[in-house]
């Protein structure tokens, strides 16, 4: 009989995290040999690995939970926000009796975005330098902290676009309508000879920061666009989110010292006049 | 018109009564005939033009470093066989015959001038080499017109699509013997990939009376492998070590042969043994977004 598998039977685990709120997972890899070798008189068709293999995984979460403040050994509070440092991780996906499981994950890109209207969503990209698959894997460590057995469950705490604080000057007399905050984190892997694994994953350097807003404007101003050097603007953004209805802060991110890099204007018959700026900055590990 | 496609210019070498179709990914031939003007006094233009010197030619082509062969005791492909041979040849008076090589349809008697080959980690390894064609008594040194030639299935068992066993990979290709290894404070790099390369030169010996040579002398031959690594030796020494030897092994994809109790069998690589090498350079370079990456050069010369 043909069947199928459904939310309810899908589940991920990272580091022996349940991750909750979960909306979208894609985990993928290709086979690096998908190209025959080619040579003067081919006459059959041969396959070699040609570049390290790596395999990817998307993972969209709502940010409805969140871990003991502190605890497990992580600073934040979001189980994925602690893997933008130099900390690999591993996990299993579970869908229906099956599991997939994956080893030395990456966090390379890291996304929290809220518009009006909306609970506070994360998503992120890894790259996988270990295994992906079903099976057994040598480096899978069976022991306590991986074991989906004795998993965390993160508490209930639901953020809303209506409880969270945003310090930018800017929105005393101009409505915020959204915001994303996009943290790229690059990784170096090194390869020797003999090995398909990296002997080490160098945490590359800097960060990059980008934070967009937009706005539904009253009497913001543009700036001139060849403001450099008189006008450039240099701004700290701190945005708190907390749980949702209450005072009680969740997460929070703050970054100095950042630049204001783009300004769009919008207008069009049947919605206010909207700003959409950009601001970046780099930060060295 | 001969029209000849890719898939029908196969590159062979034949050693004696041994012979490999190299799995060659680009393949040049030059053919040249020297040609002089000549001027004299009381002429305004040339008396013509005559020729300066014998007909030669060349080829060179890279290739998938194949691992598949079995060459007078060698294993590898027919031209590390060759190689080997030639800059070992101490033995013979040092005259030496050239191969037979034929690229789509032109075929030739050819001295190996230069061979080389690069791995690297995760990569499919890549080798070159080049011949001279000097031609020999009344031989010319091409003959044939261009034509198509099948290639050959290199280990024919019927299956379509196959993962390639019989190609030097750096996945499988343990260099751990080329790795600087410091003490006090301890430290042993890893290497990155290896790039060899060998020389040798010839003298053919053209007599009056004959166009192309009599016979041909090899002469000297001179190698050097740079190893890419993650350790600086700022140690460099000025005489060296004497009589250091290291062989240069390179192997490919192992094979699943099902119904084994050991299914994976991992074959031989090929070999290339240096002898009394010398460090001569060490080098370390940076760059945006990677790590400071080392460089050590051996050379050796026979």
């Amino acid at each position: 009989m043909l069947g199928r598998i459904r939310r309810e039977a899908e589940k991920i685990t990272i580091n022996g995290s349940g991750i909750q709120g979960a909306q979208s997972i894609s985990a993928q890899y290709d086979s690096v040999g998908g190209s025959p070798l080619r040579n003067l008189g081919i006459n059959e068709i041969q396959y070699a690995p040609e570049g390290p293999q790596t395999a990817t995984l998307q993972l969209d979460t709502l940010l409805t939970h969140t871990l003991s403040s502190g605890g497990y050994g992580y600073t934040s509070v979001d189980t994925m926000q602690n893997f933008t440092g130099d900390v690999p991780f591993s996990g299993i996906i579970d869908y229906g009796t099956e599991n997939l499981y994956f080893t030395q994950a990456y966090l390379e890109t890291y996304s929290v975005s809220c518009s009006i209207g909306e609970i506070p969503q994360s998503s992120t990209t890894s790259v996988i330098f270990g295994d992906l698959g079903t099976g057994l894997f040598d480096s899978w460590n069976t022991g306590t902290f991986l074991d989906p057995i004795s998993e965390t469950v993160p508490d209930l705490n639901v953020t809303s676009y209506n409880s969270m604080d945003v310090n930018l000057d800017e929105f005393s007399t101009n409505r915020m309508t959204s915001f994303s905050v996009d943290i790229a984190t690059p990784r170096v892997p090194i390869y020797v000879t003999n090995n398909d694994k990296p002997t080490k994953v160098v945490p590359g350097t800097p960060i990059e920061v980008n934070v967009n807003f937009s706005l539904d404007i009253d009497d913001y101003k543009i700036k001139n666009m060849r403001f450099v050097p008189e006008q450039t603007v240099f701004k700290d953004t701190t945005i708190t989110l907390k749980k949702n209805n209450s005072d009680v802060e969740l997460l929070r991110y703050s970054f100095n010292n950042m630049l204001l890099t783009s300004e769009s204007f919008q207008a069009e018959v049947d919605s206010n006049a909207g700003i959409n700026f950009n601001l970046r900055s780099f930060i060295l590990r | 018109m001969a029209t000849v496609f890719y898939d029908k210019a196969v590159v062979e070498v034949r050693l004696g009564d041994q012979k490999e179709q190299l799995l060659a990914s680009d393949c040049s031939l030059n053919y040249t005939a020297s040609q002089q003007p000549l001027y004299a006094i009381g002429t305004k233009g040339s008396l013509g033009q005559f020729p300066s010197a014998a007909r030669a030619g060349d080829v060179s082509f890279s290739f998938l470093t194949s691992i598949t062969g079995n060459f007078f005791g060698y294993k590898g492909n027919i031209i590390n066989t060759l190689a080997s041979g030639i800059k070992n040849n101490v033995t013979n008076g040092s005259e030496t015959s050239g191969v037979e090589i034929k690229f789509a349809g032109v075929s030739g008697s050819g001295f190996l001038t230069s061979y080389g080959l690069g791995v690297a980690a995760n990569s499919v390894s890549s080798s070159n080499a080049s011949f001279s064609f000097f031609g020999s008594g009344d031989q010319l040194p091409f003959s044939g017109r261009l034509a198509p030639a099948d290639g050959v299935v290199i280990d024919s068992d019927g299956v379509e699509g196959k993962l390639a066993t019989g190609i030097a990979h750096g996945r499988y290709t343990d260099l751990d013997n080329f790795a600087t290894v410091l003490t006090d404070p301890a430290d042993t790099a890893n290497v990155f990939g290896a790039e060899y390369s060998l020389s040798l030169n010839y003298n053919p010996i053209y007599k009056v009376g004959q166009e192309f040579p009599a016979t041909c002398l090899y002469t000297n031959a001179q190698e050097s492998v740079t190893i890419t690594e993650d350790v600086f030796n700022s140690g460099l020494p000025f005489e060296g070590l004497g009589n250091q030897q290291l062989t240069l092994t390179v192997s490919g994809l192992p094979a699943i042969i099902p119904g084994l109790v050991t299914p994976v069998i991992h074959y031989p690589g090929m070999e290339i043994g240096i002898s009394g090498y010398k460090i001569v350079s060490t080098s370390m370079s940076a760059g945006l977004d990677d790590i400071v990456r080392t460089q050590k050069t051996l050379t050796a010369a026979y």
